[in-house]
């Protein structure tokens, strides 16, 4: 159990910087996800945080000792890798038991933390196989056990469930979640897939081009995005956006654009004939009748089942509408669009920070 | 089967057939001299009409003038083959671990020098070596012929091994940092094991490359005793009335080894031991 900090991170590659001095503190027992697009700089932070990059600026802390210098064996972590980086040559028990017999702990203990983290992950029967018996969600088990078996201070993942198909991804998010909530380890998760994001976080750090764009619990992000990147990150089918001017001639205010009257809260800051952004979720959209101030033309109609997901034109937008249930819409078909305004987002156009 | 497999089939044999005689043929004269008598060999018969097995005595008791060291020679050929192989093995895998898998400094300008080494045959060099083993005072002995196969060996055994390590998964390094392995333990415990096939494959060509030399084996060694069977093979050629008979089988018994080395490790020559380790 420990707490992580991160503290005015700094890295570069030769001459290409690409984290721009990344400061945050990860509570002891927190699962912390790290999200972001590739090439945000998440991997090399975790990277940086086990020891197997160089720190060029700043200092990472665990429990409050600067790590920056020491090996990575020193620093009581455990890390899970995207290709479960598995020794081929040893059996299932051999891999999880590896650095216990570095360690030269005695075979009795080994023996025991082994078939402990082997139960957790329901891997008695496979203790004698080798890697390349197992299938790969197997093998991503065989993982998170060698690095249970450490029962270190922190535990990284770096994307772990890239490698598997869509249903074992979500059944094994489900799992180390369950883990998480069983050992309390303090964890770093890096993703790019904000749905693993959302699901398994306490917290989440957003990051773009390698710098921290917002952090906060997962809702938080959702419901108050700080950016127009978070915005469009966070939350799939990704927000609607649309360009348009804030208007507060005389009555309530509310955003003109492709020559309509877009509803916004009766609270909104900004002034009159400022250029924002406009965003609203999918599923703060529903379908309305003539009366509504912005209307719209039905492109596609994809039912989900749960739910229905409609592709809609507005002037020469397309802009996607989630609703509950099924509707009798077709293509073609023209519609209102009915706008909650509590849930609508305003951004300053220019710089894409919430108004 | 239909008419174009029965058209491809012939057009393999068609191939195969010449391919095989002319690999075979060599070897089968080599077999008729060695089971004919001096008579028979040369009366230009597939098939002697009296098989002997006398020429084998003769040379396993070194029962003629240009067999009399046989054995001793036969055991120089071995403990130089062997240490050859041995000694190219660790500095080669040195080599590849450390350019490889611990990215020292100046890797790259190694792996470019050692393929440099191949610009110049290695025939052009003898003379230059004879003189090199003179200065060190090693002449006459085998470490001379040892050293100079190892340097000739090397630069390929370090190429091939490195490619190697190239493809082993460099997570495998990073999971065993973090375990707490060492470099040496990484070594010892990770890469090692997974690079076996391609440690045998290495050791056997400068194994082999050793046990077939003859014109470094002829410059550097001298002595009747010193030098190796293949050398020894040559000397036959020395005498107006060479036994032709006597020199086929002892060349077969020589080829034999080679033979029993890729049999034995043929099945490491091709192998998938790193299957299961990422992601395939």
């Amino acid at each position: 159990m420990a707490s992580v900090s991160f503290k005015d991170i700094e890295k570069s590659f030769g001459v290409t910087k690409v984290i721009h001095g990344i400061s945050f503190d990860i509570a002891d027992g927190e699962f912390m996800v790290l999200v972001g697009p590739s090439g945000c700089g998440k991997s090399t932070l975790l990277r940086m945080l086990a020891g197997l990059e160089e720190i060029t600026g700043g200092s990472i802390a665990i429990d409050d000792t600067v790590v920056n210098h020491m090996e990575s064996k020193d620093r009581d972590i455990a890390m899970v890798f995207q290709s479960y980086a598995l020794y081929p040559h040893m059996t299932v028990r051999e891999n999880m038991g590896f650095s216990l017999r570095l360690r030269k702990a005695d075979a009795k203990l080994t023996g025991e933390r082994v078939a402990h983290a082997a139960k957790i992950l329901n891997l008695d029967p496979y203790l004698e196989r080798y890697p390349r018996e197992l299938s790969g969600g197997q093998r991503q088990r065989v993982a998170m056990g060698r690095a249970i078996v450490r029962d270190p201070k922190v535990f990284l993942f770096d994307e772990p469930l890239s490698n598997l198909d869509a249903k074992l991804r979500v059944q094994m998010r489900g799992e180390i979640k369950a883990l998480h909530q069983r050992l309390k380890t303090t964890t770093v998760y890096v993703t790019h897939d904000q749905i693993e994001a959302m699901t398994m976080a306490d917290r989440i750090v957003v990051m773009h081009d390698g710098r921290v764009e917002q952090i906060g619990s997962p809702l938080e992000l959702y419901d108050r995005p700080g950016n127009l990147f978070v915005a469009q990150f966070i939350g799939s089918p990704a927000m609607n956006i649309v360009e348009g001017t804030l208007r507060r001639d005389g009555g309530a205010p509310y955003v003109e654009a492709h020559g309509m009257r877009w509803p916004v809260a009766a609270t909104t800051r900004g002034t009159d004939g400022e250029a924002v952004s406009y965003g609203v979720r999918p599923e703060h959209m529903g379908i309305g009748g003539d009366g509504e101030p912005v209307q719209a033309e039905i492109i596609v109609v994809e039912p989900t089942g749960a739910e229905t997901e409609l592709v809609i034109g507005v002037g020469e937008q397309q802009l996607v509408l989630v609703t509950s249930g099924r509707p009798h819409v077709e293509p073609g078909q023209r519609i209102g669009l009915a706008i909650d305004p509590a849930m609508v987002h305003l951004f300053d156009r220019a710089s894409g920070i919430r108004l | 089967m239909n008419l174009r497999k029965v058209t491809a089939e012939a057009k393999l044999l068609l191939i195969g057939i010449p391919v095989a005689l002319w690999t075979l043929l060599p070897i089968y004269h080599l077999l008729l001299f060695a089971i004919s008598t001096k008579e028979e060999a040369f009366a230009g018969k597939l098939w002697p009409d009296h098989p002997t097995l006398h020429n084998f005595g003769v040379v396993l008791r070194q029962d003629h003038y240009f067999l009399i060291h046989f054995w001793k020679q036969l055991a120089n050929s071995l403990v130089i083959a062997l240490a050859v192989g041995a000694i190219t093995l660790f500095i080669a895998t040195a080599a590849a671990f450390a350019i490889s898998r611990l990215k020292v400094k100046g890797g790259r300008l190694t792996m470019n020098l050692a393929l440099f080494t191949y610009f110049i045959p290695a025939a052009f060099l003898a003379v230059p070596m004879y003189k090199a083993m003179g200065t060190y005072g090693l002449l006459n002995s085998q470490w001379a012929l040892i050293l100079a196969m190892i340097t000739l060996a090397s630069p390929y055994a370090i190429w091939v091994l490195k490619q190697a390590s190239d493809k082993l998964p460099f997570e495998l390094d990073e999971a065993a940092r973090i375990d707490g392995a060492s470099p040496m333990q990484l070594f010892r415990l990770v890469y090692l094991p997974l690079m076996t096939p391609s440690l045998v494959a290495v050791g056997t060509y400068a194994l082999l490359l050793a046990w077939n030399e003859y014109l470094y084996a002829f410059l550097l060694l001298s002595r009747d005793t010193d030098v190796t069977l293949a050398v020894a093979l040559g000397q036959f050629m020395a005498a107006d009335d060479s036994p032709w008979e006597l020199l086929m089988t002892t060349g077969l018994i020589y080829a034999l080894p080679p033979a029993a080395i890729y049999y034995a490790f043929k099945r490491y020559m091709v192998s998938g031991l790193t299957a299961g380790a990422v992601k395939s």
